[in-house]
């Protein structure tokens, strides 16, 4: 067994680097999901306000269910593993830099403290033809946006108008909700194949970001 | 043992694997063989209690010069020519010709994935029963694939080691090029050229497989690399 000796050291070597870093992640918690939020912060900002650099929205102050049900589709592939999903195939390595589904909850649990932040209003809609387009949408993500767990409908007032009109398109294409078997996405699937075109995406995200926080 | 971590999983894994042999056992000969000699004589010549270090005088170091210098030099130059004709035939044989393909697979590198577009069952690309996966690759062992590379964003690099394979992906060519897998098994591929903060944890996966069990898959497709956690 000649590589037995050279592969140990390298293990003794490997094993202390890796303890240097080990001994960084707290036990405790709440701060073990802020450790943990440092791999996020790269694209969604120090404080989850997004960034349109990224085209990494913001996450801050999404409930925690929420995140926890879209960190494990994206690690199992329900979601961002569509040849067309440019922002989502990027998501879905990150998901995979937290390895146990304990950590995926307090990463979640730390994301849904932080101020909710959805930044300035960047595109042109008609908010009054939002405002009764939005009539349908509220029955799952309610008359406020403030989401419905129940539903599994999350809240949408805290997100950015320009995610949120690539999120129609991606529902309305099947890039996002492809798999059968995803069951809140296909119900999302089916009400963004309603929203006739682009106009109005734009409208029901210019309405929904004049909703009060 | 080391055929376990060196596995040949493509036809012309060898040729590289051999070409890499005759580079590494020359120089290594030639590696052992002047350490050899200037250890030795460094301990040969050294400084004793009632002897001092020799040192060669003017005339001396001439023909010294030609039998320990000059000479391994011709004969390190004949090793060069070996190496490079060596060097050729494999560039010639992998790179510059291709023997006929069966199939053709899409290959498309982007931040954070790898896209495979499979020919499908007709075999042929652009068809509407092309199979689009993403970070998992099928083929049918013994078929001679040709392959179009391409990255969307910024430099990427296809690396397949059992193939003894690794091309870079430039945004805006397609490269093509092709391999034909003799292995049956599931193998790494990796991208090898940085490309952004995902880069280190962008694999893929390639499964080579026997004729039934590829027309199972494609009876049956998968269209992305599940992640058991
Ligand atoms: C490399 C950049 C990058 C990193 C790092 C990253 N994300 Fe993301 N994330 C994205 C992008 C881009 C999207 C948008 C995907 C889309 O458009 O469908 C996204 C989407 C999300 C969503 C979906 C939001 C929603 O409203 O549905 C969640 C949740 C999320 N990320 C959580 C995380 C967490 C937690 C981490 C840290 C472990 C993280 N992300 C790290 C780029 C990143
Ligand atoms: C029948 C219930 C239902 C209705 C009606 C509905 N949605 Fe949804 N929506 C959902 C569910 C469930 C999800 C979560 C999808 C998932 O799990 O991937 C969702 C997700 C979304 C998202 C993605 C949020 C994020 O953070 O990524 C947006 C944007 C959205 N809905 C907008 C709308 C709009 C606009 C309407 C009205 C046109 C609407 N929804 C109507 C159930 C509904
Ligand atoms: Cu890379």
């Amino acid at each position: 067994m000649v590589p037995a000796r050279p592969s140990l050291v390298m293990m003794a070597l490997l094993g202390s680097a890796a303890s240097g870093c080990a001994a960084e992640l707290p036990t405790e918690a709440s701060a073990r999901g802020e450790v943990l939020f440092k791999n996020c912060v790269q694209c969604h900002g120090d404080s989850g306000e997004g960034s349109t650099l990224m085209n990494a929205p913001a996450i801050a102050g999404l409930p925690q269910w929420y995140v926890e049900a879209q960190v494990t589709h994206f690690q199992t592939g329900w979601r961002g593993a569509h040849a067309d999903d440019v922002e989502g195939l990027k998501m879905r390595p990150m998901s995979r830099t937290l390895k146990s589904a304990a950590d995926v909850s307090l990463v979640s649990a730390h994301v849904s403290k932080l101020a909710v932040n959805r930044g300035e209003a960047s595109l042109v809609g008609d908010v009054a033809k939002g405002q009764s387009a939005y009539a349908t949408c509220s029955v799952c993500h309610g008359a406020d946006g403030t989401g419905n767990e129940a539903m599994k409908a999350p809240p949408l007032r805290q997100l950015n108008d320009w995610y949120i009109v690539a999120q129609l398109r991606k529902f309305k294409t099947g890039v996002r909700a492809y798999e059968p078997a995803d069951a809140s996405g296909a119900t999302m699937k089916a009400m963004a194949g309603a929203v006739p075109d682009e106009a109005a995406m734009r409208d029901l995200a210019a309405y929904i970001h004049t909703l009060p926080l | 043992m080391l055929e376990h971590y060196m596995q040949q999983g493509s036809s012309y894994a060898s040729q590289i694997d051999g070409l890499v042999w005759m580079v590494l056992l020359m120089t290594g000969f030639w590696f052992f063989l002047v350490q050899g000699a200037l250890f030795y004589l460094l301990w040969r010549y050294r400084a004793r209690p009632g002897h001092k270090a020799v040192y060669l005088d003017d005339a001396a170091e001439h023909a010294f010069e030609v039998k320990w210098i000059e000479i391994p030099h011709r004969v390190i130059l004949i090793c060069d020519v070996a190496v490079i004709i060596g060097a050729i035939t494999v560039w010639s044989d992998i790179k510059l010709s291709a023997p006929k393909h069966d199939e053709v697979i899409r290959v498309v590198a982007q931040q954070w994935a790898w896209t495979f577009t499979h020919a499908g069952p007709d075999g042929e690309l652009d068809t509407a029963d092309d199979i689009v996966a993403i970070d998992e690759m099928h083929l049918q062992v013994g078929k001679t694939y040709s392959y179009e590379l391409g990255a969307k964003d910024v430099l990427h690099a296809f690396s397949v080691p059992v193939f003894r394979l690794k091309q870079d992906a430039i945004p805006g060519r397609v490269i093509t090029g092709w391999f034909k897998p003799t292995l049956v098994g599931e193998f790494d591929v990796q991208c090898a050229e940085i490309c952004g903060i995902g880069h280190g944890i962008m694999p893929a996966r390639l499964y080579v497989e026997t004729p039934e069990a590829h027309a199972a898959w494609l009876a049956n497709p998968t269209h992305y690399l599940a992640y058991k956690f």
